[in-house]
């Protein structure tokens, strides 16, 4: 087990956005999470990774209650997320905001970093080869000059992908990683995120693009309202009559197809 | 003694809660810390002087004088260093801050040039004529700037609370977006709370001229600190915060004037802010912030 | 014939551009963090007299009282920005703009120790004690047909330049660093930045602590440099003028910062008619450049430009090819 979630609630002001919602994650399975927008999906996310405090419940990982920890103890105990809208360092290079994401796994201080003493030339040269393998591993080698901001949208997802992957997680939390894609740019995801579970890292994802989810999940939960109303293969998912409901009964109907 | 300084305290206070709400009005509103709010309550202060001073006028000449003149410099603070910020993209958070600066640099030094660096006499009529209850000496002046700021305060709250345009104002401090959805003229909104801002520091600085009969160009910084320091005190863009919070300082400055050091009068407001933040960094009366 | 040359009036300006143009990167370390500091005259204040009493009172070598100068300032910049940062970016501004305010009115009212607005003459001069040093080991000015006066200004002018490029150096390579990488992630997108694993709390109250330092770095060498400090040496005007060399010349890159310093030190000097209205000037200057072009003057593209004119004049550049920051 990788990741327990243990009757999670989170309320903002009187509002439920996640009430007792309980999943659990095997290794090396990837796991989605769907349901109609505003369902709750991405404040599940907010609450593992620590960016909300939960209002009650358990989250559980690698058998450590992980409750209360700050955003950035949480990657380093291993768990690392992309963002639904996009949120990379624009300014920077693509090959500078991966390396910012090795950030958690190397340690030159101030001094060592400014005297470029041995071990910090070493590290900087692992972080810096890190950061190419990552780049050529997500499609981005002859981008690694650019700067984050002035690549194009799927390009812009790849490399949030690739950032995360920088921190060597063992559980990566993707939101929405199809979102604005082509048909095209979807194939090489999911033959991306297939190559992410073969180095035996486990995925959590929030996806609405059906096809994907169904083709990709090993498990799927199901959130409705906050609530969590079906968990099980894609199979099970896709005859179960509750999400069939849930679905139909939003304008998320066409995406279901 | 007691109950004479308690009157001096609230004296001063009820104007710190005046400038208080400048700041806090703009905060709400926009999310931005008004730097040149000081410098405008100066503004008003020094036109004070000019006009019952160099003109003889009567002081409710002064009064409107400096409402005019102030709401004038706010229309330009927004038009001129505010607008042009948030039309922009990819600004950073702390381009309005940085550009208010600008304008209370801009603002203190015209001063300097306009009116001097010195002290100016302020001379109010009524300044000798005082009441003797009992033991206590109380003066026409403190009863006239108490009454000014608690009406002040009671048509703020009024206005905000039961006119139309008012109830848009605080649609606006909510979600600018949603209210601009919602058909509220944001833009007017906002020129105009900068704006009612802006005349209410004018008015406060005729206030404190009539209270300590002189004022400078200075005065502008060390009371837009006192301000900030009562908005801290009292919750972050919370009206009655910043009302509340404006007492409590003044009643504390009196206090250690009679019974600590007056040199260090200036510093309580700070620490107040330092104490604010380490035990309860909402303010007194604001809500708990959930991030 | 060099002492033609050496202008000790032109020496001191010299110096005031350095020491400003440490000031400068106080005001930018912070900044490039996303932390606006109004503190910088407040620290710069606390490393001068504390620089300048323990060298009057204990008589103590001027070395030791810089680094007790610095060192102070450096507590205190921890000692604000731990509280302050957990909250928004405001209050930062807030509280350090009540810090510096304070302590200009403590150094007012503590006259048994600071002798209040009247302020403290006496302080040992950096390049006289340079000067009795050499003599010391037997060298006279004269033997390169220097004045003793001449010879303060270059000797104070020199170190100044050797302490500045030092830090200017410094701050380069920590900027092309991990370290670095962090306060841009964070200045960029502070969740983000939380999200990859920084500890932004520690990131943050490190930068404003490095801003801290450099401040009451400057402030002691300050004190050493006039030998006569007062209160009003770091008022508020001090924190305007040192945010305006790096609003002027720009945040995103460390040579904005030293631009606006030279340019701006150097400005008044030029055209006298300004001085008068420098502050009105720089009140509009920096309305104008927060509408038009809030990253200042220098930015990276500029910079870019720069290299790429240089580079094409076929100047070797070093092997290296790292990016502007």
């Amino acid at each position: 087990m990788v990741l327990e979630v243990k009757k999670a609630c989170k309320n903002f002001g009187g509002l439920a956005a996640v009430s007792d919602v309980s999943f659990s994650i095997q290794k090396g399975e990837i796991f989605g999470l769907i349901g109609p927008n505003g369902a709750g999906k991405t404040t599940m996310f907010n609450l593992i990774t620590s960016m909300f405090p939960l209002s009650s419940g358990e989250v559980i990982f690698k058998e450590e209650n992980i409750n209360g920890l700050k955003p950035n103890k949480i990657t380093e105990k291993g768990i690392c997320r992309t963002f639904q809208n996009i949120r990379l360092f624009p300014l920077m290079t693509a090959e500078e905001n991966v390396m910012v994401g090795v950030h958690c796994r190397s340690k030159s201080g101030v001094l060592s970093s400014v005297f470029r003493t041995k071990s910090q030339r070493k590290e900087e040269e692992h972080i810096r080869s890190r950061a190419t393998e990552l780049l050529e591993f997500v499609g981005l080698k002859d981008f690694a000059e650019v700067s984050a901001e002035n690549l194009a949208y799927g390009q812009q997802r790849r490399l949030e992908i690739a950032r995360a992957m920088a921190s060597d997680p063992n559980l990566l939390l993707l939101d929405e990683p199809a979102a604005g894609m082509n048909e095209t740019e979807t194939d090489d995801l999911f033959q991306l995120i297939k190559k992410i579970q073969s180095r035996g890292v486990t995925v959590l994802l929030i996806e609405h693009d059906m096809p994907l989810v169904m083709k990709l999940c090993d498990r799927i939960a199901v959130l409705n309202f906050g609530k969590k109303i079906a968990e099980g293969t894609p199979t099970e998912i896709q005859n179960n009559p509750q999400v069939i409901e849930a679905y139909l009964g939003s304008e998320e109907e066409e995406e279901y197809a | 003694m007691l109950i004479e300084q308690l009157i001096n305290g609230l004296t001063l206070g009820s104007i710190y809660a005046i400038v208080a709400l400048g700041f806090t009005l703009v905060f709400g509103v926009l999310g931005i810390i008004n730097m040149a709010h000081g410098e405008i309550f100066m503004f008003g202060a020094f036109i004070g002087v000019m006009i019952t001073s160099i003109f003889d006028a009567p002081l409710w000449v002064a009064f409107a004088a400096a409402i005019l003149v102030t709401a004038i410099l706010g229309y330009f603070l927004e038009n001129f260093a505010l607008r042009p910020l948030r039309s922009k993209q990819g600004v950073s958070h702390l381009a309005p801050l940085i550009s208010t600066i600008g304008v209370s640099i801009f603002l203190e030094n015209l001063s300097h040039h306009m009116f001097g660096a010195g002290n100016r006499p302020f001379e109010a009529p009524f300044a000798e004529i005082n009441f003797q209850i009992g033991s206590i000496t109380v003066y026409l002046v403190q009863i006239v700037i108490f009454v000014i700021s608690i009406l002040l305060m009671v048509a703020l709250s009024f206005w905000l609370g039961k006119t139309k345009a008012g109830k848009a104002l605080r649609a606006t401090a909510e979600n600018l977006e949603t209210a601009s959805l919602l058909g509220v003229d944001t833009k007017r909104i906002i020129t105009m709370t900068v704006i009612i801002a802006s005349a209410m520091g004018g008015i406060a600085g005729i206030l404190v001229g009539m209270a300590f009969n002189s004022v400078n160009p200075q005065m502008g910084l060390s009371m837009g600190l006192k301000g900030l320091a009562i908005i801290i005190l009292g919750g972050m863009g919370n009206v009655r915060g910043a009302m509340a919070g404006g007492l409590i300082l003044g009643l504390a400055e009196t206090f250690v004037v009679v019974y600590g050091d007056s040199g260090y009068k200036d510093a309580i407001a700070f620490l107040a802010i330092i104490v604010i933040l380490l035990i309860r960094p909402q303010g007194l009366f604001g809500k708990k912030i959930t991030t | 014939m060099l002492a033609e040359f050496i202008n000790p009036y032109y020496l001191q300006i010299g110096c005031f551009v350095l020491i400003n143009i440490i000031l400068a990167l106080s005001v930018f370390v912070p900044l490039s963090t996303g932390q606006l500091s109004l503190a910088s005259a407040g620290f710069m204040g606390l490393g001068a007299y504390t620089s300048a009493l323990l060298t009057i009172h204990f008589e103590l070598p001027i070395i030791v009282g810089v680094i007790a100068g610095t060192l102070i300032a450096g507590l205190f910049g921890i000692l604000i920005g731990v509280p302050t940062l957990r909250l928004q970016g405001v209050y930062l501004a807030i509280v350090t703009l009540g810090f510096g305010e304070v302590i200009r009115v403590v150094f007012v009212n503590w006259e048994s120790l600071t002798k209040g607005s009247v302020g403290i003459s006496g302080i040992p001069h950096i390049g006289r004690e340079i000067l009795k040093t050499f003599k010391e080991f037997g060298f006279n000015p004269q033997s390169l047909g220097l004045q003793n006066n001449q010879f303060i200004f270059l000797s104070i002018f020199f170190l100044l330049l050797v302490i500045t490029v030092f830090l200017v150096w410094f701050f380069r390579r920590q900027s092309r660093s991990r370290v670095g990488r962090a306060y841009a992630a964070i200045n960029l997108d502070e969740k983000a930045a939380e999200s990859m694993g920084i500890n932004i709390t520690y990131y943050k109250v490190l930068a404003f602590t490095q801003g801290a330092l450099l401040a009451g770095f400057a402030g002691s060498l300050y004190a050493h440099v006039l030998a006569y400090i007062s209160p009003a040496d770091f008022s508020y005007h001090r924190a305007v003028d040192i945010l305006v060399f790096t609003i002027f010349g720009g945040s995103e890159v460390i040579w904005g910062p030293i631009f606006g310093a030279i340019f701006l030190t150097f400005l008044p000097e030029v055209l006298r008619f300004i001085s008068e209205y420098r502050y009105m000037i720089y009140g509009l200057m920096i309305i104008i450049l927060m509408a038009v072009r809030p990253q200042g003057l220098i930015d990276v593209t500029i910079i870019n430009w720069i290299k790429s004119k240089v580079s094409k004049r076929g100047v070797k550049h070093g092997s290296r090819s790292e990016k502007s920051m």
